[in-house]
């Protein structure tokens, strides 16, 4: 009785029904002698032999492997002798972009010490830091989405994600100004936190 | 007179059989006859319409007979052929007597290619680090195999695949249009429109030459390119530490009178600045130059301006 057990040599003999009269006789005392994973002992054996071979591969695994961004076939733009596009020059998306990240970067750094080290209060300087932060977040969150959202190919999610992050820097802004408006501020805030 | 000479050498070179030692790789050093190949071939030669085989379950093609005091090493080695497009890459895996095998993977693999599999497939030409062809990927750093030595633990293995994140023309083989035509779009030449003051040659001083010091020994493997996430990310538009080092050559030449031109093109969201100083390139780089040095130097000569 071990055979009708056995869900290989079960999926076997269906798959083969003339066979099966003699697989059943013949095998029986052979498949007790060899060790079967328990897996497979375990496994449903009816409900899978009934299933043909294809798709009882595809359906036994829970999830399907899905790839964020498969490989698309290659492209190649003119013949392979001409040059790759050269972009038109936009400095403001380019170099004066990145001078202005890097000046904002750095100024950022003595706008975080300074208050603790002196100790004081200027809600100029602290409105400062907020604006600087707001820029400082969204340059840094708009690069990752340049580079992990190719507008050529997911120009849809890239738009959408561009005006997430205007959205969100918006609320951002807002709420920081509220913070430091109606309550004690962002320096006094971080103060507090450290003491607590 | 001469035609006759020279007939009769044609005839003599037809004729003339080549001496053995010249068909032998570089890399046997077993003067013993092998198998013939073939028979190795079909062993590794797949069925068509098998599914994708992980290595543990692919045979491994073993040394013809262990010898004592041998050290075998074994290989793995990423395997696709386009003739059956179909099926899904594999790691074949071999195994080499270190000592029949010369020091370098560029050996190894022209040892399997010649005594154990003549179907693996890679790119070599000059075997020492001049030529570039040979850049691919060992265990798990981006490397050119004619300067990688085999690591002589024996315990370890060594896994081969081509450049990250390239497509693949056959095994170890990747698809370089892209890269070349990249370099192409720099103008890796000299532009110039005055002739030299005294009509001769375009002089430099010592101090300019000095800035092309690790810059002109760029060999164009792509190790480094094909090391950075932003250019695997955005090869269409990045063009990759390799392209932008050579593109500072030439911002760097004394010599050339186009650098704004030069600095121009590069002046957009994608081309230079999805460079994020993550410096991998420089990490990787074969022939121990800075790729990113000369990133940030573009940047530097194109900040604030």
């Amino acid at each position: 009785m071990a055979s009708f057990l056995r869900p290989g040599l079960f999926r076997q003999t269906c798959q083969n029904p003339t066979a099966s009269q003699c697989m059943l006789s013949t095998f029986t005392s052979s498949s007790i002698k060899r060790a079967t994973p328990l897996a497979q002992q375990l496994r449903p054996s009816f409900v899978r032999s009934a299933i043909p071979k294809s798709t009882r591969i595809a359906a036994f695994h829970a999830t399907q492997r899905q790839q964020l961004l498969p490989p698309q076939p290659q492209k190649i733009l003119g013949t392979v002798n001409d040059p790759a596009p050269v972009p038109t020059p936009e400095p403001t998306h380019g170099a004066y972009h990145w001078s202005f990240e890097r000046l904002v970067s750095a100024g950022l750094v003595p706008l975080c010490i300074a208050p603790f080290a002196a100790g004081s209060l200027n809600p100029v300087m602290d409105a400062t830091l907020c604006a600087l932060l707001i820029i400082h977040s969204h340059i840094g969150f708009e690069a990752c989405i340049i580079d992990y959202f190719p507008k050529n190919r997911v120009p849809v999610a890239r738009n959408l994600a561009m005006w997430a992050l205007r959205i969100g820097t918006v609320v951002l802004g807002v709420a920081l100004y509220s913070f430091e408006t109606n309550d004690v501020g962002v320096t006094e805030a971080v103060k507090r936190v450290w003491h607590a | 007179m001469a035609t006759t000479r020279a007939l009769t050498r044609l005839a003599t070179r037809r004729t003339a059989v080549p001496p053995a030692i010249f068909t032998r790789g570089f890399a046997s050093v077993d003067p013993i006859a092998r198998e013939p190949i073939s028979k190795a071939a079909e062993a590794a030669v797949p069925d068509p319409a098998r599914k994708p085989v992980p290595e543990s379950q692919t045979s491994t093609i073993k040394e013809p007979e262990a010898e004592k005091g041998a050290k075998i090493k074994t290989f793995h080695i990423y395997r696709w052929n386009p003739d059956e497009p179909s099926s899904k890459p594999r790691m074949q895996s071999y195994t080499l007597d270190l000592n029949k095998t010369g020091p370098m993977m560029l050996d190894a693999l022209i040892r399997i290619k010649n005594e154990v599999d003549p179907t693996l497939t890679f790119r070599r030409s000059c075997r020492e680090g001049i030529c570039g062809s040979c850049a691919m990927n060992i265990d798990g750093v981006n490397t050119l195999a004619c300067l990688c030595r085999i690591p002589t633990d024996t315990a370890k293995e060594s896994r081969i695949y081509p450049l990250p994140h390239m497509y693949i023309v056959k095994d170890l083989v990747p698809d370089m249009t892209l890269f070349y035509k990249q370099y192409r779009s720099i103008k890796p030449y000299l532009q110039r429109d005055t002739p030299p003051p005294d009509g001769r040659e375009y002089r430099q001083s010592k101090a300019e030459r000095k800035k092309l010091d690790g810059l002109y020994e760029c060999i164009l493997c792509a190790c480094c390119s094909t090391s950075c996430p932003s250019y695997w990310w955005n090869q269409e538009e990045y063009l990759g530490p390799a392209i932008l080092l050579q593109s500072y050559r030439w911002i760097a030449d004394s010599r050339d009178e186009k650098k704004a031109e030069r600095q121009d093109a590069l002046n957009n969201s994608m081309s230079l600045y999805r460079c994020h100083t993550i410096l991998n390139c420089s990490r990787t780089c074969p022939k121990g130059l800075n790729p990113a040095l000369a990133i940030a130097e573009i940047k530097k000569s194109m900040a604030f301006t």
